[in-house]
Formats: structure tokens, sequence, C-alpha cells
């Protein structure tokens, strides 16, 4: 008898232990549950003087919410009593996060996801998780193009506050081209040429940090709007199924010329283990005279190297087959509110917040890494060289992966594949070859009624 | 032979956990590979055998992981076996602080992987890391390798941070096994004038061959289950080379495909169910023999 009440005391124990630990990890659990009940949500109650007792979750991947807007969430929640608990996630965990809780039917009350067509259909699957936001007010002011790429089927399903027009340039030291008597290429043979110069001034041409994964398919898919002025109609060719990636003659020598540049030795030795955390130093000591970047680099120069002015770094669209038009990608992190949330109209209360005037210069005028927002009469913060780029490049276009569907979902993908060219194992061909099967597989998968 | 027999109900609550947990799981996902389960549409269709037929068609490059797993798996069981003999018998007796060289050798084993990959892709970085810089600086510049974005040394690099981690404790089971050994059998051997080689090869071996069971059982399924150390050191690169099929299985359900996900892991439950089969078998038959 003894034996059995021990053996029955230690089980109850143990039972108890694994179910404290796991009830207690419910509350304790940074990237649990949606507003689940323990946390924030003390009722609705506290209706008195307008001000509620509400906490919204809000799940993004890491850089989508700047400081200035988590100041703004706190002003948020003085006026109003709607507290906003930010869950910031790992980027490269951040997409399988948000799909098992959409899957789960567990999604948080407002989630941050990229746009485009294709992305907010099939990794988010909208028209099931998202709340329609096509009557709100400030859809109206939002720049057009961006609001394009949060709808589908006529209906807007996020608020996307972004630097739109800041795209991805080749940033050169104005000085090294100086000393080198050099000019801005206008094509890829005066590219090539200017690199060859740097080159044997025993300066590394371009700092391409391709260990990332995700930098190098820039070159490709950015001049993607010269791809469709030299063939005329392929983006929607490529949408509709009538042309693939590998007709396209454009898209080959991009990839041969890119090619090219990493034969010629135009990245340096170590390209392949540089990760883009280092870009800054490397242009600042001089090591490297170019490298594909964010506008906010100069900046950022100026700042941590005194040799650097803001104005020493120039900038020009990537050259690779001839390109001169300045390319944008005119969509950008977005605000999703998900449809299963017990605080919908909170969490529009919140968007409307966030897009009053005053709010939104606040957060162009307290994050350093932006220059403007996709809302019309803000005061911008346009470098002289920035001013110049946007003058000098009047053509404007939006790049492969924010037209042409199931690109983006399968950007690291193409990362792999372009790595396995500059190897050597595999031509250029092969990757477009690679991008038309997994753009088939996606189409078949989403059901698409142009790959029938 | 006062043996206690348990009534078959003690075990019963395990074998019920077991069960729900990993028994029923597994076989649900047998089950999903023949099907076309993703994360796009909420519907899940009957496709056969559809998903074997892309992997084995050799059009993609899943072959090309299942030759990767087979390599990284042979590679690592030889020679953690032989390393793991070699510091086993070296640390068996007559070296000073044994303790401490046993403890040295171990320490790795007792590290995550994960944290083990991070710092060796630290180490291993072409331009800063610790081994190429430290070769420079003794003027060894030749030797000084791209370690892992050269296609010739990506995989053999991460095999050598594998076996770095993992020798330990394959030296500590085959320590026991080395120990369990009578030495009269050596000081029967020493009289009949046998040399090192004959006693390794004739008393040792033979009668360490259950440890040897156990431990290449072990390294078989760790590698064919290897994920961190190619996950963290290259993510498969440069470009598909260094890829194995856990690798595979992951950009599967990380694109939402869980339906190739699962046919994969089928295709390595199958793999690893009859190779430890016929490892098992065949060497206790040896042990039996002898």
């Amino acid at each position: 008898m003894k034996k059995w009440t021990m053996t029955l005391l230690s089980a109850f124990v143990a039972m108890t232990v694994v179910l404290a630990g796991c009830g207690g990890n419910n509350g304790k659990d940074a990237t649990g549950g949606s507003a689940s009940p323990s946390a924030g949500a003390s009722g609705s109650s506290g209706q008195g003087g307008g001000k509620k007792n509400v906490t919204l979750t809000y799940m993004a991947s890491q850089g989508w919410i700047k400081d200035s807007e988590m100041e703004l969430a706190k002003k948020f929640e003085e006026e109003t009593g709607i507290k906003i608990d930010f869950q910031i996630v790992p980027s490269d965990q951040y997409f399988n996060v948000l799909k098992t809780k959409l899957n789960a039917g567990e999604g948080p009350d407002i989630f941050g996801g990229q746009s485009g067509y294709s992305e907010i259909t099939m990794n988010y699957n909208v028209e099931k998780n998202a709340v329609d936001l096509s009557d709100q007010e400030w859809v109206k002011r939002e720049d057009p193009l961006s609001v394009e790429q949060l709808t589908a089927n006529g209906k807007v399903y996020a608020l996307t506050i972004w630097d739109t027009y800041s795209s991805f340039v080749v940033g050169y030291n104005k000085k090294l081209f100086a000393e080198l008597n050099l000019e801005i290429p206008k094509t890829y043979e005066e590219f090539k040429n200017v690199s060859l110069k740097i080159q044997e001034a025993g300066v590394t041409p371009i700092y391409e940090p391709i260990a990332d994964g995700w930098h190098h398919v820039l070159w490709f898919s950015e001049p993607g709007p010269n791809y469709d002025k030299l063939e005329p109609n392929l983006y929607d060719d490529l949408n509709q199924n009538k042309k693939k990636f590998v007709d396209s003659k454009a898209m080959l020598d991009s990839l041969t010329q890119l090619k090219e540049m990493y034969d010629l030795g135009f990245f340096g030795d170590n390209t392949l283990s540089d990760t883009g955390s280092d870009t800054v130093a490397k242009l600042g000591s001089g090591e490297f005279g170019m490298s594909l970047v964010a506008q906010s680099v100069a900046t950022e120069l100026a700042e941590e190297y005194e040799e650097f002015e803001v104005e020493d770094i120039g900038f020009f669209p990537i050259p690779l087959t001839d390109n001169q038009i300045y390319y944008i990608n005119p969509g950008g992190p977005s605000k999703f509110i998900y449809s299963g949330s017990k605080y919908i109209e909170e969490a529009k209360q919140y968007f409307n917040f966030l897009t009053k005037q005053e709010n939104l210069q606040f957060m162009l005028d307290n994050d350093p890494t932006i220059s403007n927002l996709n809302f019309p009469d803000l005061k911008n913060k346009y470098t002289a060289e920035q001013q110049k780029l946007f003058d000098g490049y009047p053509e404007r276009g939006t790049d492969i992966q924010n037209y042409v569907n199931y690109v983006n979902p399968q950007w690291m993908d193409i990362g792999k594949d372009i790595v396995a060219m500059l190897s050597g194992v595999i031509q250029p061909v092969d990757v477009l070859k690679s991008i038309d099967e997994r753009r088939a597989e996606m189409a078949k998968v989403a059901q698409d009624p142009n790959w029938q | 032979m006062n043996r206690a027999i348990y009534p078959f109900y003690f075990g019963i609550a395990t074998l019920v956990v077991y069960s729900i947990f990993f028994v029923v799981p597994g076989l649900m996902g047998i089950y999903h590979s023949f099907t076309d389960w993703n994360s796009y549409s909420d519907e899940i269709r009957f496709i056969g055998f559809d998903n074997l037929a892309k992997i084995f068609s050799g059009e993609a490059k899943y072959l090309s992981y299942i030759e990767n797993t087979l390599v990284f798996t042979v590679s690592t069981v030889v020679l953690k076996t032989a390393l793991g003999l070699f510091f086993a018998i070296m640390l068996n007796d007559g070296i000073r602080a044994k303790g401490l060289h046993r403890v040295m050798l171990f320490m790795p084993s007792i590290v995550p992987m994960l944290v083990v990959g991070l710092i060796f892709k630290s180490i291993l970085n072409p331009a800063t890391g610790l081994l190429n810089e430290s070769l420079r600086a003794i003027g060894l510049d030749f030797l000084a390798q791209k370690w892992l974005t050269d296609l010739n040394w990506a995989f053999k690099s991460i095999i050598a941070v594998d076996i770095w981690k993992g020798v330990g404790y394959i030296m500590i089971i085959l320590l026991a096994g080395l120990q369990s050994i009578d030495k009269t059998y050596y000081e029967a051997a020493a009289i009949d004038g046998a040399n090192f080689w004959q006693k390794l090869t004739r008393i040792t071996i033979p009668l360490i061959v259950p440890a040897l069971v156990v431990t290449t059982v072990l390294n078989l399924l760790h590698g064919l289950k290897v994920f961190e150390a190619v996950y963290v050191l290259t993510n498969g690169g440069p470009g598909y080379a260094t890829d194995v099929m856990y690798t595979a299985i992951f950009k599967e359900f990380s694109t939402g495909n869980y339906g190739m996900g699962t046919a994969l892991s089928s295709v390595l439950f199958v793999v690893m169910t009859v190779l430890g089969y016929f490892v098992v078998r065949l060497m206790s038959r040896e042990g039996d023999e002898r």
C-alpha cells in the first residue's frame, strides 16, 4: 500500500509541475498567442471618458517598426488607453512564425507583412485572415501605387507607411572618381571600364555582401523596368504566362553581365563571405570604391568617418543592360489587421492615429534612415545628391519583384541559384529555368488560371 | 536468477504517451507524403507517388541532397570511429593527466551544435577568421583556404566541425568498452610475442564489437539527421553544394510545401530504418560468432 501511495503521489506531483509549466509559458511566452485573455484585455470595461483598457498585440519582423512609431504608440496609449504590445521577431524566422499563427487561427491583432498581390494572397491568405480596410480615410491620401500593392480583388488589406522612393542604387566614392577622372557610367560597357580603372588603381571596385543571401539578387531584379522597356509588355506576359523568364534575352544578358563582373574580380576575393553590416566600414576605409546601397548610407558614412561628407557619395541606378530607369518598389512592409481579432475597431483607430498628418511628419523627422514617406504634402529630407539622382533619372518603373507574380516568395532561392552560377556550377540560363520552374509550382498550387 | 517481473501495465502510460506524440504524427507524416498539403490552400488532395517521383527523377536537386547526406554519414561514421578509438586507446592507460585529457576531448559534445557552428563560422572566415589569420601569422599563407565558400572545401569543413564536436562522445563509449577487456589477454599475447598491431586487431577490436555497434548506430543516425551544422555554417551553400536532406526538408516547410517536406522526411525515415537494422544485425552476428 505504501508503495502505491508513493508512486501515485510522485505521479501527481510530476503532472502538476508539467501543467504549471505549460500554463506559465502561455503568459510569459513573448511570441505566444494573440490577445490572450490573461494578458492585457481586462475587458472593455472602463468606458468612462472614452478611454479603454485594451492591449493590441502587434507582431512584426526586425527592422519594420521604427523607434518613432513606438513613441507614437505611447502617445496613442495616453490619449486613448489602448496599449500596443510590440512583438518583434528576428527576420529569418518571422514568416515561419507568422504563417504558423495564421494557420493555427491565432493571429495577433495587428501583423506586419510585405506587399504584392501574390505575397498577400498566397503567403498570408488576406481574404481570410485580414480585415478589409478600403473604407478607411487614409486610403484616399496614401500613394496610389502603394495602395495598389496591397489590394486583392478590389479590396485594400493593409496600411503602408514606408519610404518607397528610396531604392538601392550604386553609391560611389566621388573623391575616388575625381582622382581617377571617371564619369558616371550610362551603359554596362562604361560601368565595366570604370570598374577596371578602379581595379588598376589598387581599389576593389564593388563591395557585394553575398553572404546575406538576398542582396546580390537586387542586381538582377531592380533593372526589371528596363527589361520591360527592351521587350515591350514583358511584365504582363510573364504574369499571364504568355512568356517565361527563360524567353527573355534582356534577363539573360543581365545575368551574364553579373557573372562577368564576378569573373573579372570586381567584387573582391572575399565576396561570398562578406556581409551587409560591414558595408559602411568597407566604403569608409577606402578599400572599396562602390557598393549597391540604400541611399541613407551616405549619412551613415558621414557620421562615422570624419573625412566623408554626406555629399561625398554619389548615386546612379544599376547600369546592367544599359539601364537608365530609376526603379522603385512602391510597396514595403505593411500593417494588416487580423480578421479574427477581438479589437478590430481599436486597431483601425490606431491606423487612423498613425496617418494623421502631424504624426506622419513626426515619423519622418525622427527616423534617420528615411527621407520621405508615401503620403503627400510632407516635408522631405532629401540630400543634394539624392535630389540630383531623382532629377537626373526622370524615367520611373517598378522593379520585377513588385510587379511580376511568384518572384518575391522565391527570393532566397534565386539568391542560391545566382551563387551557384557565379561559382560556375550552372549557367545563367539555368538560373532563369529554375525561376520558371518555381513560378510554375507556386502558380499550380495557387490554382492560377493562367497556368492551367 | 532473481528477476523482479513488473506487471505489463506499468509500461502502458509511457506507451500511450509515446504513441500519441511520436508514432501517430510519424504515421500521419507518412500519409501526408502522398498528398499535396501546402500552406496556400485549405484542401488536401491525394496525389499518390508524385512527390516521390519528383524526388527520384533526378531533375531537381533532391538526388544531390541524398548523395550529400550519405557522403556526410559515411565520412563521419568512419572518421569518428577511427579517431574515437585512437583517442580511447591513447587515454586508456599510461598517460599522465588522462582525466584532464578525457574531459577536454569530451567538452565539445555538450556545447550545442548551434553554438559550435556559429563559433566555427567566425573561425573559418577566409579574411578575418582565426584559422587563416594564424596560418598567415606563421607564414603558412598557402594553406589558407576559403573554408566555407570554396566548393572543394565547404563540405569537408562541415564534416571536420562535426567530427570535432562528436569524437569525444564516441571516445567515452569506446573507452568504457576498452576497460571491460580483461588485461590477461594482453599479457598472454605479450608472452606469445604479439606486436601492437596484432594486439589491436586480434584482441581489442573483436572484444569491443558491442561498443562499436552502439557507436556505429549512433553515428549513422546522427549523420543522416544532420541539420544544424550545415544550416549554420553554409546554409547549404555555396549554391546548393552542401545541402543535405534536412536542410531541404526545412526549406520545403518554409516555403509552405508541406507535402514535399513530409515526403523527404519519409524517405529519410525508410533509409534510417533499413540501415540501422542491417548494421545491428551485421555487427551483432559478428560479435556472436567470435
